[in-house]
């Protein structure tokens, strides 16, 4: 499949790598020499210094045989022109575009076949919000994954030193068979799919497969008290913060946002009912005191400024903040900052990738989650009569070593399976797999994981 | 520097080099022509060294090739199949000498044509398609070939691309580097297939209709007749030849975009426009100028112009006169060719069109700013701004280009070479073309120079073949510094 990607930006970047890996044609376009060079030396794909408005730059990118292109500027115009333009020369390819003025996202007309004709909007800060609320929901959290249409979730909780499940092995979880399943252990940032004779650590990130309607008592026994979410503290009130804050202002939840910018801080003040609007330096410990911090349930730093937040996340901590959610953008940072003690990070850029490549693997494959810096992934895929994975008990298929099969959906049942649990056509599969077993796992399940 | 990465990726390079003997140990097997063992020795020896060096070195983890491995790795592949190259030479004992075998190798692989072989007719006919053969795979480089074949280089493959292919900017083909290497090799195989089969049907035997055609488009030189071209002494002959020199001294990519259906490229191409004009130029200048002292007639005079400029300004090397008797005009306009060479991107050597291009339009703008000293300007190449450091990086180039002929000249005249033969061998070296003046000039060749002499052209045509940066890198203590 080849690929045009507008915007070398962080998403556009990120885009291209994960897919030139995959095996994919990728081409950039990019207007910035520094970027381009960046892509050069760093990526296997063919970057253009232009501008991905011009008509003849788009040609010579090859966008007439090209499958699709991926709008990902910073600029919501230029990348609607994009789109605009690859219509007009190539009224076939698919079209994704990355938009965040609410505005025009607003007006559903604007993109549909008759006007702008895109096939997937992307607005990295709506996704960003979404990923913290659902990790607000279940406070224990690092992370939250919704599969089947959130009837099964993937949970990551890091283990705590009294944890009674240090030092088990998954083997002798009997009891919890049926009802939870450990999909993949980071430890010491490297992700590994466990087998039956592997234990749990302190210190590790586990990720669970759960049924939602379990999902309480399963929490309960990783010493996760259930609590609702009471008072919740914002820092930075960028597009995100404001998205976030508005979200949080329907709410029962007590939350108040911090800026520094006292005219953002008047703006967004007027157009909030319950939300506190403080102006202040986010990093002011005593400011943080004043606004209690200590009983904070969630302090969320999404300021623009990536190690301010990890900072300022970092001084939260120290003054009794419950839980922290920070942005970070740079994906070479994600695995030093739980390192140092940060509980959950969220990356625009991730959030992006994410909803682009699920699109991407459409088809027998229904969705794809990475997980923790993109070594692993969660793949929710249909079994196929003609795959070697149906009809036989699981512990008789011959699975690729670092992948595994996390739940299996049926109808209405949702399985967590044993050994012996057998997969039938037409059953929803949740498979966890390293990067690196992806194309074993392809064949296995005889689905190429087809684009289109 | 990551030492198992560079050796396994060495170790795929050496087998792949010992398989590509099979073709010459298969010709030599039809011809019996008595090299057959040597040959076959020489595939086992080096294929074995490859699979050993291969099974010695555990697959590394996490394989990055950074810049500086992709330099050291490509430097070193050619150096050693360089090394391999004379294993036939040596075991057939058609040079038994280790310094003139590793040259007859070297000069092969690096399409520069040089030979210290005084009676090639009568070598094996499977030695002489060996050599032929070390032409053809330089040309378009041994690199390049591994990332069409190896799939999984990734990024790394875009280093060692760089690091070998002649040309200041990268131009990418397809968006995938392996996928352009591949098209590259595609382009390159049609044309020589073309050729041969032109050379077929005017007459010439197969064996050497392919060896010729395996020596032209690298534009390497070699030749399986003592005389050169100038055996056949035939105008379609010629004609042909000036053609595929020509072909070969032009971008590939451009060939790739013709063959796409792109017919106008050539004349809409700004360094091919200006490497056609300076060919016909100096055909026409040579022609006049040797029309009445050497050649009565005005088609033969051009017949012979015409296919030593292209010859030499496109770094082939082939001959069909001697054109040291030629007048002192037309031999400074061969040595000048020497040092322009073909375009960037094509399988020529020398300094290349787009440089020199680009190195005047510089000096211009130069005189243009005392003029209006605060005028704005930018270099452009067909209307588009050349950035300033592709530029400063041309200036460093012709500067050791210059500096390095400089050196080495000095080298060889105080090994006590004359002045002409000092200069012509260094020229003929670093730019690839094969044939020089004096003692080394195209009716002669270099089996007398000395020892010492041989090692510093060997240098001086590995240093042009990878375009300086690549080779010299390695004297500079800053390289080896962790």
């Amino acid at each position: 499949m080849k690929i045009i990607i507008v915007g070398a930006g962080e998403v556009g970047f990120h885009i291209a790598q994960r897919l030139s890996e995959e095996g994919q044609d990728v081409v950039l376009i990019d207007k910035d020499p520094t970027n381009v060079k960046r892509i050069n030396e760093n990526l296997d794909v063919q970057a253009f210094l232009g501008s991905g408005t011009s008509h003849n730059l788009l040609k010579t990118s090859g966008i007439e045989t090209a499958d699709m292109l991926v709008a990902a500027t910073d600029s919501d115009e230029v990348n609607l022109i994009a789109c605009l333009l690859a219509r007009n020369l190539n009224q076939y390819m698919l079209k994704v575009a990355r938009v965040r003025n609410q505005e025009f996202l607003d007006q559903k007309d604007l993109f549909n076949q008759q006007s702008l004709d895109i096939d997937l909007l992307i607005n990295p800060q709506s996704l960003m919000v979404k990923t913290i609320l659902s990790i607000m929901e279940v406070p224990g959290a690092s992370e939250v994954i919704d599969f089947v249409d959130g009837r099964v979730k993937l949970i990551g909780i890091t283990i705590k030193k009294d944890s009674q499940f240090i030092d088990r092995r998954l083997l002798s979880f009997k009891d919890l068979e049926e009802k939870l399943l450990v999909g993949a252990i980071v430890r010491k940032n490297q992700v590994m799919i466990p087998r039956g004779n592997d234990t749990i650590q302190m210190d590790d990130l586990v990720y669970l497969v759960v049924r939602s309607d379990e999902l309480n008592n399963m929490l309960k026994l990783f010493d996760i008290k259930e609590e609702t979410l009471r008072r919740v503290l914002i820092i930075g009130a960028g597009q995100t913060g404001t998205a976030l804050a508005t979200a949080l202002d329907k709410s029962k939840i007590n939350a108040k946002i911090i800026d520094n910018n006292s005219k953002v801080c008047a703006e967004l003040a007027a157009k909030l009912e319950h939300v506190i609007v403080i102006n202040g330096d986010g990093g002011d410990k005593n400011l943080l005191r004043e606004e209690n911090i200590g009983d904070v349930d969630f302090m969320v730093a999404i300021t623009g400024d990536e190690e301010n937040n990890i900072l300022i996340s970092l001084l939260a901590k120290g003054l009794g903040a419950k839980r922290t959610i920070t942005r970070v953008s740079k994906l070479s940072y994600i695995p030093l900052v739980s390192a140092i003690g940060i509980d959950t990070v969220v990356s625009p850029r991730l959030s992006a990738v994410r909803a682009i490549l699920q699109y991407i693997r459409r088809g027998k494959v229904i969705s794809v989650a990475p997980l923790k810096g993109e070594q692993a992934e969660a793949i929710e895929a249909e079994a196929l009569e003609t795959s070697d994975i149906v009809n036989s008990p699981l512990s008789k298929v011959k699975f690729p070593k670092g992948a595994i099969v996390g739940a299996i959906v049926r109808g209405e049942n949702i399985i967590i399976p044993r050994g012996d649990s057998i997969v039938m056509p037409k059953d929803r599969l949740i498979i966890f797999a390293l990067e690196k077993v992806i194309p074993k796992l392809e064949k296995l399940l005889t689905v190429k994981l087809e684009y289109f | 520097m990551q030492f198992r990465v560079i050796t396994r990726f060495i170790a795929i390079l050496v087998f792949f080099l010992g398989f590509s003997m099979a073709g010459p140990l298969l010709v030599s097997f039809i011809y019996d022509d008595g090299s057959t063992r040597a040959l076959l020795l020489s595939a086992g020896i080096t294929s074995l060294t490859g699979i050993i060096l291969f099974l010695f070195t555990k697959k590394p983890g996490d394989a990055h090739l950074n810049h500086r491995d992709g330099v050291f790795v490509v430097t070193l592949g050619w150096v050693m199949a360089g090394l391999f190259g004379t294993l036939p030479y040596l075991f057939s004992g058609t040079i038994p000498d280790f310094t003139n075998a590793y040259f007859e190798s070297i000069s092969g692989f690096t399409t520069t044509g040089a030979s210290i072989l005084t009676d090639i007719e009568n070598l094996p006919k499977g030695i002489l398609l060996w050599r032929s053969q070390t032409q053809w795979l330089g040309g378009m480089g041994i690199i390049v070939l591994s990332i069409a074949i190896l799939p999984f280089l990734g990024i790394g493959g875009m280093q060692l691309y760089r690091a070998e292919i002649p040309s200041p900017v990268v131009d990418k083909l397809k968006p995938r580097i392996s996928e352009t290497a591949k098209t590259l090799w595609k382009v390159y195989l049609l044309i020589t297939f073309v050729e041969i089969l032109l050379l077929f049907a005017g007459g010439m035997p197969l064996f050497d209709s392919v060896c010729h055609a395996f020596c032209t488009m690298p534009t390497g030189g070699f030749s399986t007749k003592n005389a050169s071209i100038a055996y056949f002494n035939s105008a379609y002959f010629d004609g042909v030849f000036v053609l595929f020199m020509l072909f070969a001294g032009i971008n590939f990519s451009l060939h790739y975009k013709l063959i796409k259906g792109d017919v106008k490229i050539f004349g809409m191409d700004p360094e091919c426009r200006v490497f056609l004009f300076l060919l016909a130029l100096l055909t026409l200048i040579v022609t006049v100028n040797t029309y009445g002292p050497v050649y009565d007639s005005l088609t033969r005079a051009f017949r012979a112009a015409a296919f030593q400029v292209t010859s030499l300004l496109t770094t082939t090397g082939f001959v069909t006169s001697d054109y040291e008797k030629w007048p002192a005009l037309s031999q400074q306009i061969l040595l000048g060719c020497m040092f322009l060479g073909g375009m960037a991107g094509s399988t020529g050597g020398g300094m290349k069109t787009l440089r020199i291009m680009l190195l005047i339009r510089h000096g211009y703008q130069e005189i243009f700013r005392i003029i209006h000293p605060h005028a704005v300007t930018t270099v452009k190449l067909g209307g588009k701004p050349v950035p300033a450091d592709i530029l400063s990086s041309i200036w460093g180039f012709f500067i050791l280009y210059i500096g390095l002929f400089i050196v080495a000249t000095l080298v060889m005249a105080s090994l006590g070479l004359d002045m002409k033969t000092a200069l012509g061998s260094v020229a003929a070296s670093i730019g690839n073309i094969g044939p020089g003046f004096g003692m080394v000039g195209p009716a002669k060749n270099y089996l007398l120079t000395p020892v010492f002499g041989k090692w510093i052209l060997i240098f001086c045509m590995l240093l042009g073949r990878l375009e300086i940066y690549t080779v010299i890198v390695f004297l500079v203590p800053e390289f080896w510094r962790k």
